[in-house]
């Protein structure tokens, strides 16, 4: 499984989140990749973000199999992410 | 044209402008040069820095130029953070700051700096109890802003100054001021760090000050000579200095007579676009009437826009958390709705705005909602 978490530096709900990220990489032996909207613009590009950061994208054998959005606290997070496990 | 995005930014005062004009022409000499020309232009600065410190209150030594709020923002909250990370690496702050604060925030929490945000109660004002429970030993900061520039909530300042330095008085209290100047009375005594951008109240583009308390250290972000402080380096700017100061100045001629007469109009705007199908008004009576922030539920706020706009009218989204601004996280924060969050215009009143702007403004607001509604 690869995570890759798409957000901004003036994203607020980015920053509330940061917190959780090495959680969530020790609970299921992922690296996350964090991708900023301004600054890797072109890594960003494929994904067609909406309107609302962040953008956690949840990938398995290199095809997207779910998307997050939005700010969601750890316990949240989790649920959604077990449930395409 | 019927512009009602004060909040953004004003046009410069012509007054305003013939000062920094002036002011560039008379005074040529550079204020660090040690001729005739330097020292009456740094004398001019002095007379200048001398108007803004009595008008908000504050020493001029505790004035430091930047070239405008994100700036002053940057400056406070990097500058505290390098030069006090020994004593600790905590900062609190809420859900309702400009990106300038966030931005830096999240700069810092790259570097090992902790950042929690402090609760808020229905109306979106910092939760006093939560704020005591996070303040730490190792919190270095609290950032709050005193006026939302979104929705346009109030924060009691004197109240949060006093929480934070009955639980820890080596904390420092940075308040970003930005929307207050120039539209509300300012009481800064209690605060030790505080940012603001001229153009907010007609003054130019491209200046603003840090207000730093002159007991408090900071690491400065532009290293170099002594400017007109030693924690901004750079030649000094005068014109742009003494136009902020008449800018100044103007605002608080009359500040009641010109408060009273936005609230006015901000009552009769808010009652009717109230009377509107599907209209919902996120400002409530605790935020400043300069900004008034709506919901138009079921239309996209850039759509509102850019069909106000067809019309000559100007107002404004203003999101965080949203790259194309159809989405509030304040908003949100504030509704925990996401079908108003999606929807949320902001309306920004002067004391320049007429009454007849405000009853034109109605009519094609009306006009537009209709339009959209049966698109």
């Amino acid at each position: 499984m690869e995570i890759i978490k798409i957000g901004a530096m003036w994203c607020p709900a980015c920053l509330v989140m940061k917190k959780i990220w090495p959680k969530i990489e020790e609970d299921y032996n992922v690296k996350i990749k964090h991708l900023d909207l301004d600054f890797d613009e072109e890594e960003v590009k494929p994904y067609n973000v909406g309107d609302i950061l962040p953008v956690i994208v949840i990938k398995k054998d290199g095809k997207e199999i779910k998307r997050i959005i939005g700010e969601k606290n750890y316990d949240s997070l989790k649920k959604e992410i077990d449930e395409i496990l | 044209m019927i512009y009602l995005d004060y909040s953004a930014t004003t046009m410069t005062s012509r007054e305003v402008l013939d000062s920094f004009v002036q002011s560039s022409t008379k005074y040529i000499g550079n204020p660090n040069s040690l001729h005739k020309l330097g020292v009456e232009a740094n004398n001019l600065i002095a007379k200048a820095t001398s108007q803004i410190a009595n008008i908000l209150g504050v020493k001029e030594n505790e004035i430091i130029y930047t070239s405008g709020a994100s700036e002053s923002n940057n400056l406070a909250l990097k500058g505290i953070a390098y030069k006090y990370q020994n004593r600790g690496k905590h900062i609190i702050t809420t859900n309702f700051e400009h990106s300038s604060i966030y931005g830096p925030l999240t700069f810092l929490s790259e570097l090992g700096f902790d950042v929690d945000f402090v609760e808020s109660d229905d109306n979106g004002i910092v939760d006093l109890e939560n704020l005591k429970n996070l303040i730490r030993e190792d919190t270095i900061l609290v950032s709050v802003g005193a006026i939302n520039s979104e929705i346009g909530i109030k924060q009691p300042i004197d109240e949060i100054a006093k929480v934070i330095k009955e639980c820890n008085n080596k904390t420092f209290f940075h308040v970003d001021i930005t929307q207050a100047v120039g539209k509300i009375k300012l009481d800064l005594k209690n605060v030790d760090l505080a940012s603001f951008s001229a153009h907010k109240f007609f003054g130019i583009k491209g200046i603003g000050a840090l207000i730093k308390k002159e007991n408090i250290n900071i690491e400065p972000l532009i290293h170099g000579g002594k400017s007109t402080t030693i924690y901004r380096s750079g030649t000094p700017t005068l014109p742009l200095i003494v136009s902020t100061a008449k800018a100044l100045r103007l605002a608080y001629e009359d500040i009641d007579i010109k408060y009273n007469h936005v609230l006015e109009l901000n009552k009769y705007l808010k009652n009717e676009l109230s009377k509107i199908d599907n209209i919902h008004i996120n400002s409530n009576d605790l935020c400043i009437p300069h900004i008034l922030n709506l919901s138009v539920v079921g239309i996209k706020p850039e759509t509102f826009l850019h069909a106000l706009e067809e019309y000559d009218v100007y107002i404004s989204t203003q999101t965080a958390c949203s790259k194309s601004g159809s989405h509030s996280k304040s908003v949100y924060a504030l509704t925990h709705d996401e079908k108003i969050a999606s929807s949320s215009i902001r309306i920004s009143i002067s004391y320049i705005t007429t009454k007849d702007e405000i009853d034109k403004f109605i009519e094609i607001f009306k006009e537009c909602k209709t339009k959209l509604t049966l698109a």
